[in-house]
């Protein structure tokens, strides 16, 4: 067995894994990355060089497609360190040829591209391109059919769209669980539909506050759980907690609010295309992401929703059609009878009923270009070199506080678990006072990018799609030089 | 059409082609070739690097009330976008680029904002670019339906809506609670081509005034083409106390609008048909200031008494305090307030290219002065078919110019619609149909020409032709 495969199988029995002492050398993350067997799909992406991100007027160049392979060292052909894929992916190189094919479909047959593909193309028509994309992410969000995954809207629209569905508040089942810092999108979501049902939100949410360390223990949500098993009528979580990296286990959680008769929803943002989802298996009720993180699909690019089959049903035995209420439109409607214009709704059965909206077609098209990029690979095998990926990163971070000399405040420090099956690629760092204007500016002069969560915390995502052992630890020399003064 | 007839329209046809102002424009589209349209295979380029074809090549694409042509400018600025992501990574969002014609992302939706304001005569705060029309509609009802079984909780629309918006209006009633049978009012039509008279409507309103919050009507009847009287139908349901929401999926693009000065409350539209955006491009919604304003400070006491509620996403939060995380929506004013999340830069991007088009075109009220033109010319080529062809259809769209926008709907006799389809598809011609009998056809005015109408008729006639032969 490698020496990267032992250090996956520690890493998914819940260990740490051994580093030698040669591990913060160059040779030692090229040596890991000689290991990746996924290390071929980076080529699959267009990373900014160094120069680009510094370019200040569009000239036509696209970063990596100047050189002739060979490695120099000049600005312009040398790739930044993108870690910043938690917030937005980086460029798969696929999206240009699909987008111009979709742009020279639209050019060429007009209307006719609603129902007609052309023959040498990846495309599929326009009103088949939502459905196929559901079926590109079936298997990364673990749906058991494509009939569980819709493609539509966007992230907060689906979650607006799956609590019309989900959560309907009784004088006695009311409140909505969730932690103590959603995303300020979420929040607003919980506080607008509580406010719609006429109830009001001081009353209608359960907020679980961390510990000292920003930790959200399983059992603290369990007990909360336990408190509010009348009252509750939906338990809405983040898979993955934007701010702190923290990973929740979202089978145990489920199944623990299920029975006691509580709806469980889940916002996978930072959980699609970064960790191993089975949320049919889970019996999660549903799910929604957004698919310009780890998915790759362009900034603000369509979302993504899951509806548990048992809910997706559409029972035709009585003659009329009887399925889950939800908030309607015509795309929801089945293509047998969606041209029809008649008034009476008949779904199409599973998720991709919950459509409002015929879809944009360019924007699928951004979408299905990145899917086809996770067509190469499985989540498995994703997951396997980011659980090595982020064990190596918080190695080295640990090891640069440990040079610090003695008595000296820890330059920073990491706020994600580090029980490595209870966190994702992202591992955030509270910075200590004063350092952060200092960091950024270090990290920009050296073409790393990260996100800043200003005061004081920094997120660095080394995501496993495009993203090296050696980017990790070039990533370390400046960080170190940095906190360093 | 007799041969004389045939020779006088197209004689008509040129000198007003040649007269027509705007009939640059044109050249700003990818209209497809004939050769294009009837091809399944996807060519090995896009139409803009193979040499220009000749006009007389390019398809007659009249429906554009269903899916408009793409810009040429599309494909450029879609190439730039891709480039800016290519190279700035996340920096996109807040990094402008030198010459470049587009925005940050993070700006991305005020500029697109800038664009449609004067497409819709709205102030540019009145207008968001996002989503999608039914789910605007749905997030529109969503603030401003708020039903009360004991005083007001009806809405009215039409017998024949859209469905979608059926759908909609349905589903939000019964998250309310309430029945379609006692909160749902229809307003049918006593013509038999379902025209809707200004007068019915009036009366629909007055029957319910009392216990209706709210009306959402077409601004032009998909199916008809009719265009209804926006600013009396408002004013008078205004008068009522009743809330007006507008599908403007059919006018937008298409009509000069004045939504602000009407008074309307509230509106939604699609952007792929006359606004050329693309298939399923991101939608636009219009809040009449009235309806947004937020009268508290987010440290006041209870600020959420301060302003409309609504569903709520932090794209919608005021800006100021937007990155602040502060656990309280609190909503800009202005339409920006009804958005939820960040948009999709792609769509955002086709939109833009295209609406930049309607500015240089001069305008709606341009476009409509040629429109006017256009349409009118093409219900006379009609009028001078041979007698025993025009005995097999009927213009159901409103004859008054000001009751309809670029679309005329032709009703067919029964057992037609399926062959003159498929002989005008192989005579180059795109139009829409609507089973079993109507055809729309739909002169755009930003790249369709009199000639294009001519060669329509002449091309319909030989259809209706053949479809008698095989009808008998």
């Amino acid at each position: 067995m490698s020496d990267f495969a032992s250090k996956v199988k520690v890493l998914r029995d819940g260990q740490k894994p051994e580093f030698p002492s040669s591990a913060n050398t160059l040779e030692y993350a090229q040596s890991l990355d000689a290991q990746d067997e996924l290390r071929h799909l980076r080529n699959e992406f267009i990373i900014p060089t160094r120069a680009s991100l510094k370019k200040k007027a569009l000239d036509g160049i696209i970063p990596g497609t100047q050189t002739n392979g060979t490695t120099t060292s000049t600005d312009a052909d040398t790739p930044c360190i993108y870690f910043v894929g938690n917030s937005l992916g980086a460029q798969p190189k696929a999206v240009r040829p699909y987008l111009e094919a979709q742009l020279e479909t639209w050019a060429s047959i007009g209307i006719n591209g609603h129902f007609s593909s052309l023959s040498n193309s990846p495309l599929t028509p326009w009103q088949d391109m939502a459905a196929d994309c559901a079926a590109k992410s079936a298997a990364i969000v673990g749906a058991a059919d494509p009939s569980e995954v819709v493609i539509m809207n966007t992230l907060t629209v689906n979650l607006h769209f799956m609590m019309a569905s989900f959560y309907r508040p009784t004088d006695k089942r009311h409140k909505i669980i969730l932690e103590w810092r959603p995303f300020p999108s979420d929040w607003y979501a919980f506080q607008s539909q509580i406010e719609w049902h006429g109830l009001d939100p001081e009353k209608s949410m359960v907020e679980m506050q961390p510990d000292e360390n920003l930790y959200l223990s399983t059992e603290k949500i369990l007990a909360t759980i336990d408190e509010h098993a009348e009252d509750a009528a939906l338990l809405l979580l983040p898979g993955i907690q934007y701010y702190t990296g923290q990973l929740f286990d979202i089978p145990r959680i489920t199944k623990y609010a299920q029975e006691r008769g509580i709806v469980v929803g889940w916002d996978l943002a930072h959980c699609a295309g970064n960790v191993e989802l089975q949320l049919h298996d889970w019996n999660v009720d549903f799910a929604v992401w957004c698919t310009y993180k780890y998915l790759n699909g362009g900034p603000g690019s369509m979302a993504g929703a899951f509806v548990h089959e048992r809910h997706g049903k559409v029972d035709m035995s009585s003659g009329k059609p009887v399925f889950k209420p939800r908030l309607s439109g015509w795309y929801g409607a089945d293509k047998s009878v969606r041209f029809n214009m008649d008034k009476e709704f008949q779904p199409t059965p599973g998720a991709q009923g919950f459509q409002v909206s015929n879809p944009s077609a360019i924007d699928l098209t951004s979408l299905a270009a990145a899917l086809s990029v996770f067509n190469k690979t499985s989540m498995k095998d994703l997951r396997s070199k980011a659980l090595v990926l982020t064990a190596y990163t918080e190695h080295l971070l640990d090891e640069i506080v440990r040079r610090q000399p003695e008595g000296e405040e820890p330059a920073f420090k990491i706020i994600t678990p580090r029980d490595p099956l209870q966190r994702g690629t992202q591992l955030s760092l509270l910075l200590r006072d004063g350092l952060m204007d200092t960091v950024a500016a270090a990290l920009e002069e050296n073409g790393v990018v990260c996100d800043k969560r200003k005061p004081n915390v920094i997120r660095v995502a080394p995501v496993p799609m495009y993203c090296r052992f050696e980017d990790v630890w070039k990533f370390m020399q400046i960080f170190e030089a940095a906190v360093r003064g | 059409m007799s041969t004389a007839a045939v020779q006088d329209a197209r004689k008509q046809a040129e000198a007003l082609d040649n007269e027509d102002s705007i009939a640059f424009v044109r050249d700003e589209f990818n209209i497809p070739t004939k050769a294009q349209i009837a091809s399944s295979r996807l060519a090995d380029s896009h139409p803009a690097a193979l040499p220009a074809s000749e006009d007389d090549s390019k398809c007659i694409y009249l429906c554009g009330n269903s899916l408009g042509v793409q810009p040429k400018r599309t494909v450029t600025r879609l190439n730039q976008y891709l480039t800016t992501w290519a190279t700035q990574g996340v920096q996109g969002h807040f990094k402008p680029l030198e010459e470049s014609p587009l925005p940050t992302w993070l700006d991305a939706d005020a500029k697109a904002a800038e664009l449609i304001a004067p497409v819709v005569g709205a102030n540019v705060s009145e207008v968001a670019v996002m989503q999608t029309l039914t789910a605007n509609i749905h997030l529109l009802m969503s603030a401003f339906y708020r039903p009360d079984i004991n005083g007001r909780h009806k809405i009215i629309l039409e017998n024949k809506a859209f469905p979608s918006d059926h759908f909609a209006v349905e589903t939000q009633i019964r998250h309310h609670g309430l029945s379609t049978e006692k909160s749902m009012v229809l307003i049918e039509s006593s013509s038999k081509d379902n025209i809707i008279s200004t007068e019915e409507v009036l009366s629909v309103i007055s029957a319910h005034a009392d216990t209706t919050t709210l009306l959402l009507l077409p601004g032009i009847q998909y199916y008809t083409g009719q265009l209804l009287d926006i600013p009396a139908i408002t004013a008078f349901a205004h008068k009522h106390g009743i809330f007006v929401i507008w599908d403007l999926a059919h006018a937008v693009g298409n009509v000069p609008l004045y939504l602000h000065d009407w008074g309307v409350d509230a509106a939604a539209w699609c952007s792929y048909k006359y606004l050329n955006g693309g298939p399923g491009c991101i939608g636009g919604l219009f809040v009449h200031t009235n309806n947004s304003v937020v009268t508290k400070e987010i440290t006041d006491e209870k600020p959420e008494e301060g302003y409309n509620n609504r569903l709520a996403g932090w794209w919608g939060n005021d800006k100021k305090t937007r990155f602040v995380m502060a656990n309280k929506f609190h909503p800009v004013a202005g339409a920006a307030g009804f958005q939820l999340s960040n948009p999709s830069i792609l769509d955002i991007t086709s939109l833009s290219a295209s609406l930049e088009i309607f500015q240089e075109a001069g305008g709606m009220e341009a476009l409509r002065s040629k429109s006017l033109k256009l349409t009118n010319f093409l219900e006379a080529t009609l009028g001078q078919m041979k007698e025993e062809d025009r005995a097999h259809f009927r213009i159901i769209t409103p004859s008054k110019p000001e009751e309809r926008g670029a679309q005329l709907s032709l009703m067919l006799s029964d057992g037609l619609l399926d062959t003159v389809m498929k002989e005008l598809e192989a005579r180059g011609v795109i139009v829409d149909e609507r089973k079993p009998n109507v055809i729309r056809v739909a002169p755009a005015p930003l790249y369709n020409t009199f000639k294009d109408c001519v060669l329509f008729v002449e091309a319909f006639s030989a259809a209706l032709e053949v479809a008698k032969q095989h009808a008998l």
